[in-house]
């Protein structure tokens, strides 16, 4: 089944609105059961493309984008899945399987741009010395651009290789595995950048024990089943305990005449 | 590189923002992570979200630029939640608190809304009208996605809004109190910003190697050798590292990045294989 040039200027369209989406805008819209019903909407069989939509749907909904981790990319398949239902006539669960190769190739772009846009935080911290407000908005929209860019070029050529294409792309990615793997892995090691910037500028030299007592904490609620998704806010419960201890301990004494100026207090007798 | 500025140079209160700036900011909450990226996570779609704000507030622009920066450190938190803490910073800011306190309120403000987002949209709201609406979907009913989107995006917009303007409230009450003992007050949040950047160096650090030593039936698992020494060892490591090349050595971000895409690529050669 061929597309005419019409239907593969919406179907990229949509494949750039959505992809931002995943992470933007409304962040609803990328969902298969929507994503289906557009796609088949442009191609001309509505049905299919709700029937696609909701079967992947109910397949997805257990694997959510949960704690910052990617699952096997939502969207492309969602797009690719609805696009083979209704070129090749499968029932939904085989074209699922047939859009994975290029949800696989989604989730490569989208760990080449969060990589490349680490380095482009040095142009925004450029931007903030200078007050340059314009700037912090056009590097937001330029990198939510270049996300929808890589995802529509990835569905049109899916809708024009066809599920021929799939298996190309299985090699190629097999083939560079390598350098993904060790693109996630650094990737995966770029937040202790952003934590050390954050310490150098709050860990005073008193505060080393309190960064080891959270690190501890944080480590022994980690290796607790059912604790993963509640972990940070009973971390949270504990440091404001510590942190209020602190304040009002040091208002008391401030009121009591012990704050700075009369360092001995207690220990005046020793 | 951020800003070593400790406190704003007009320290004069701003005029409390008004409702439009407010919801302007809201609308601009949902780009939260237009630039996502591995360092710094939303932090470039943090600042985006608040500068209308940050504008109003900062009419000085040495001061403007020192909000920018600081505003620019590691960000990450639910995207649906995030404008509590828009409120809480934006508060601080308009009352130009110490710089400390308001990055020490910002951490320790985003940290525990990514469990509590989870839990209400992930596995709450999205598996029941999702796998309510797809039923309908698959029966043929362009109502399915329809219906879908309505409701997800009126309870989203509902807590989107609801909160920035409940916790900018909160905040601008809560000032008043803490005025009094400043110097404290940023000692105490600073405590409790460690104790989180602490905690997250932990939750959120996922580094493990792969790297397995031949030993008969029994291969030596690098991995497990560690964890039995401390868990998270290697997130604790780098972390201290790139703290110590950043605060001792002058390292700026990118070399520190550069360094580790060379540490990942070189570890995941087939024939080293740590990764």
């Amino acid at each position: 089944m061929d597309f005419n040039a019409i239907q593969i200027i919406l179907v990229f369209i949509v494949s750039f609105i959505v992809a931002i989406d995943q992470f933007d805008l409304l962040e609803s819209l990328y969902q298969p059961i929507v994503t289906g019903a557009i796609i088949g909407a442009i191609l001309g069989d509505l049905q299919t493309g709700l029937i696609v939509g909701g079967t992947y749907q109910l397949m997805t909904i257990g694997n959510m984008p949960v704690g910052g981790a990617q699952p096997p990319n939502a969207v492309i398949g969602g797009i690719m899945a609805t696009v083979f239902a209704i070129s090749s006539n499968l029932d939904p669960s085989a074209a699922v399987g047939l859009a994975v190769p290029f949800a696989l190739i989604g989730q490569y772009m989208v760990t080449l741009l969060f990589t490349v846009m680490s380095p482009v935080m040095s142009l925004s911290d450029k931007c903030a010395e200078n007050a340059d407000t314009k700037g912090i908005v056009r590097i937001n929209w330029l990198a939510m651009a270049a996300l929808g860019l890589l995802f529509g070029l990835v569905c049109v050529a899916g809708l024009i290789g066809g599920n021929a294409l799939g298996d190309t792309l299985t090699a190629i990615s097999e083939k560079y595995a390598w350098i993904m793997n060790g693109l996630s892995a650094a990737g995966g090691m770029m937040r202790y950048v952003g934590f050390a910037i954050l310490l150098r500028m709050m860990l005073s030299n008193d505060l080393w024990g309190i960064y080891f007592a959270g690190f501890a904490l944080a480590t022994v609620i980690g290796y607790i089943d059912g604790l993963g998704g509640s972990a940070l806010l009973l971390i949270a419960f504990v440091g404001i305990a510590i942190a209020l201890y602190d304040f009002q301990t040091r208002t008391a004494m401030k009121s009591a005449g012990l704050g700075a100026g009369s360092t001995g207090g207690d220990e005046d007798g020793i | 590189m951020a800003s070593n500025a400790l406190q704003y140079k007009d320290l004069t209160p701003a005029q409390p923002l008004d409702k439009a700036t407010l919801n302007k900011m809201v609308w601009r909450s949902c780009n939260l992570q237009g630039s996502f990226n591995y360092e710094r996570m939303q932090a470039n779609g943090w600042l985006y979200s608040i500068l209308p704000g940050l504008e109003k507030i900062h009419t000085n622009k040495d001061d403007l630029s020192a909000s920018m920066q600081h505003n620019l450190e590691f960000f990450n938190t639910h995207p649906f939640l995030v404008t509590f803490v828009m409120g809480i910073v934006l508060s601080l800011e308009q009352q130009k608190a110490d710089i400390n306190t308001i990055r020490a309120v910002r951490v320790a403000a985003m940290g525990p809304l990514g469990g509590i987002g989870d839990a209400i949209f992930w596995f709450t709201l999205v598996p029941i009208t999702a796998g309510i609406t797809s039923n309908m979907a698959i029966g043929g009913s362009i109502a399915g996605p329809i219906l879908f989107l309505v409701i997800f995006n009126l309870v989203q917009f509902l807590v989107r809004f609801w909160l920035m303007n409940w916790s900018y409230q909160l905040g601008t009450k809560a000032i008043e109190l803490l005025t009094k003992n400043a110097k404290e007050f940023t000692r105490a949040a600073s405590m409790l910003g460690v104790f989180i950047v602490g905690a997250l160096t932990s939750n959120y650090g996922g580094t493990t190697v792969k790297l397995e030593i031949a030993n008969g039936d029994s291969p030596i698992v690098i991995q497990s050798i560690l964890d039995g020494v401390l868990p998270k060892m290697i997130p604790l490591f780098f972390t201290l590292l790139l703290y110590f090349l950043l605060k001792k050595k002058g390292w700026t971000p990118v070399k520190c990045i550069i360094l580790l895409i060379v540490i990942g690529l070189v570890g995941a050669l087939p024939f080293i294989g740590l990764f």
